[in-house]
């Protein structure tokens, strides 16, 4: 690990001045992924300014009905929050689908959006990699790639985002409130990230030094009719080969509204509209639901390794929205 | 890089240049039969020469030594694992199925640093098949060892891994478990941390350990002064910023119960509880836990009185070699304040962060469910 200066912020105003306009400066939350990267090299910050002493730590209502999660709430909390459970049961599901107990209780909800890609030439910095080193090259391309995305990938990346809390806040349409020089800004997640494109070293629209403070989700009267599924390698404990966060407004036996976005596929969490556009006015079931996975699938480009995504992602988007359907509004 | 240098740092002896043959010795060891260096000709052979306190197996040094061979594509290989036999270290490395034997630190026998000029000092020579000394390396004495120069010395024997896939003429005497866990035990210093040899915490020098080697690579950064709360016994630590809390425990308070698995998140070994909530060690670092209170496996049991976890885990015979033990019982008393279902299979989902190779899952889950149902009765 390269040597780096520690300070803690003491609020909001000292974070920020302590990386804004520090080049090589970088926020330290739950660090899962921060230290992690560190101890690989991979990441090399000479200053941490720790960020856990800020008071985001609250979940509140917002009038209208929507909610209002504070960046430092931890992935435990809000996956056990009686509101969240309740209102938004997709992402209670994919927090606790993400990870082990003990890195949901340090994991963050504003470090979980920044959560770094599992590709593994991301991970070694022995091999090229243009996220990591922009121009290098991508080891993945030709590499073993069999968890590596089919959606929104380009020529020089075909890394994965990993997270199963982005895919269900992505379903939920998050806003991200950030703060920074220009002051407080709020992103549509589905703003918030960037496809790779020609510069994979850039993964979303923060400037440097800006800061997120919270996480709000609108109020969405049928989102207590979702769910998470997640496919992985092992029962426990792994990241997404494919998963489908889903949210269903049926009425009569006909859906009025859908929500479907996934994970382990794309290069950023992964809003299926054309899907949501087959199924609105569909008769709820299989037929339906088929019709959503090709839609959302559509498009998709497999490398040497990952061609049985197409298919694994069809069939998790196929359960969630059974499974969705079948809890009671 | 410095070490570019370094070939210039070589021996000015005449009969330790690279290109002379490298001077034969004999290795004494209680445990084993006496082993020449000229015995291993045919195969490639590093000679290290550290301060003491180094020891290749102990797990930052072998996470250490994959570091360094990443840093050489050629090689393809990783380090899979060590044998030990008295001083000799023989390191085995994956795909190329290569064994190095390497010389460490042998102290024991300070005529040999004698003759190869590298008494109180870092020294490295890579002597080839033919036992000509190929490369070689001394550091002024007092200049701790650096990475680079390790890595130069491999990156010389990296070209020909064929070579080095002949089985050593040596016999062999493989280390038991218990004997390389002890040997692993008794080395008591990170290399992360070891920048500071002066800063040794009386702490440790009380548990017999030997003072800190200086870090590998590492120009350490300005440390800082903290204060850790370890089962409610307060720590003044003078600490690098890298330090993670469980290299802190480890290395410093000389509390090595919280284990060192992967270090990377991924095997829940080194779990500890943090204000009461079960964290992970490896990804926490120690000057971001001031004010806050650490609890270790050292601090479950009341005098002699085992927690009913740690009771459980005895009565359930809840391990198998014991190293995942202390972060499988530290998880475990962690889940018992969370919102978790009854069944066993909440318990295996909530206790998927352990990960082991050992055989001891049912009989966790057989203890865990022995205080959770032990708890609910107590509390109707």
């Amino acid at each position: 690990m390269h040597p780096f200066s520690y300070r803690q912020a003491s609020d909001e105003q000292s974070a920020l001045s302590g990386v804004s306009g520090q080049p090589g400066a970088a926020y330290l939350a739950g660090g899962t992924t921060l230290i992690d990267l560190m101890k690989l090299d991979v990441q090399k910050p000479s200053q941490l300014i720790d960020i856990t002493p800020l008071p985001w730590t609250k979940i509140t209502e917002l009038p209208g009905g929507g909610v209002s999660i504070g960046a430092m709430v931890r992935n435990s909390d809000l996956a056990h929050s009686e509101i969240i459970m309740t209102r938004y049961p997709v992402l209670s599901e994919a927090l606790l689908s993400g990870a082990s107990p003990q890195l949901r209780k340090m994991a963050t909800t504003g470090g979980n959006l920044l959560q770094r890609t599992r590709c593994y030439y991301f991970r070694d910095i022995t091999t090229p990699c243009n996220k990591r080193e922009p121009g290098s090259g991508c080891s993945a391309m030709d590499g073993y790639n069999r968890i590596h995305a089919i959606l929104g990938t380009s020529k020089h990346c075909i890394a994965t985002h990993p997270s199963d809390m982005c895919v269900a806040l992505t379903a939920l349409d998050a806003t991200i409130v950030t703060r920074g020089a220009k002051g407080e800004r709020r992103i549509p997640i589905n703003e918030f990230y960037f496809t790779p494109g020609d510069h994979p070293e850039r993964e979303n629209v923060l400037e440097p030094g800006e800061l997120i403070t919270a996480v709000e989700l609108p109020a969405m009267p049928f989102t207590g009719r979702s769910h998470y599924r997640k496919v992985r390698d092992r029962a426990s404990y792994a990241f997404a080969l494919s998963s489908a966060a889903v949210a269903l407004d049926i009425q009569g036996g006909v859906i009025k509204d859908a929500r479907i976005a996934m994970g382990g596929v794309g290069t950023k969490p992964w809003r299926a509209l054309d899907a949501e556009k087959a199924l609105i006015g569909k008769t709820a079931g299989p037929d339906a639901y088929k019709a959503a996975a090709e839609a959302a699938l559509h498009g998709a480009k497999t490398h040497k390794d990952n061609a049985f995504k197409v298919e694994l992602a069809k069939r998790t988007v196929i359960r969630a929205l059974t499974m969705a359907a079948q809890k009671t509004a | 890089m410095e070490h570019g240098a370094a070939a210039t740092a070589c021996p000015s002896d005449p009969a330790l240049a690279p290109g002379s043959l490298a001077p034969d010795f004999r290795l004494s060891h209680p445990r084993n039969a006496s082993l020449s260096l000229s015995d291993l000709r045919g195969q490639p052979v590093v000679l290290a020469f550290y301060p003491p306190g180094w020891d290749p197996s102990r797990g930052e040094q072998i996470a250490q030594y994959n570091k360094i061979l990443t840093q050489l594509p050629n090689l393809h290989a990783e380090l899979m694992d060590f044998s030990v036999d008295g001083d000799w270290y023989d390191l085995r490395f994956a795909r190329e199925q290569m064994r190095l034997p390497f010389l460490a630190n042998p102290s024991p026998q300070p005529e040999i640093a004698q003759l190869y000029g590298a008494e109180g000092r870092e020294a490295l020579f890579v002597i080839d098949a033919d036992g000509v000394i190929q490369w070689s390396y001394r550091a002024p004495v007092g200049v701790p060892p650096k990475t680079e120069d390790l890595v130069e010395a491999l990156r010389l024997i990296a070209p020909q891994p064929k070579e080095e896939t002949a089985a050593p003429k040596a016999p062999r005497m493989a280390l038991t478990r218990r004997d390389f866990i002890a040997a692993t035990l008794a080395m008591a210093f990170a290399l992360t941390l070891g920048a500071h040899a002066a800063q040794a915490e009386p702490e440790a020098a009380r548990m017999g350990a030997t003072p800190m080697a200086p870090a590998m690579g590492v120009s350490g950064g300005d440390t800082m002064p903290i204060t850790l709360t370890v089962n409610d016994a307060a720590h003044d630590l003078q600490i690098d910023p890298r330090a993670t809390v469980l290299d802190a425990l480890r290395e410093r308070i000389g509390m090595t119960g919280s284990k060192k698995g992967c270090d990377h998140g991924q095997c829940g070994a080194c779990t500890v509880l943090v204000d009461g909530r079960r964290v992970l060690s490896c990804l926490s670092l120690a000057v971001a836990q001031q004010g806050k209170k650490i609890t270790t496996i050292e601090g479950l049991a009341q005098g002699e009185t085992l927690h009913p976890m740690q009771q459980a885990f005895l009565t359930n015979d809840g391990y198998q070699r014991g190293y995942c033990t202390p972060g499988q019982i530290m998880s475990a008393v962690g889940l018992l304040t969370e919102p978790v279902g009854p069944e066993d299979a909440d318990v295996r989902e909530n206790m998927s962060g352990n990960l082991c190779r050992c055989g001891a899952y049912p009989n966790i889950v057989a203890a865990i469910q022995d205080v959770r149902k032990a708890n609910t009765n107590a509390s109707v």
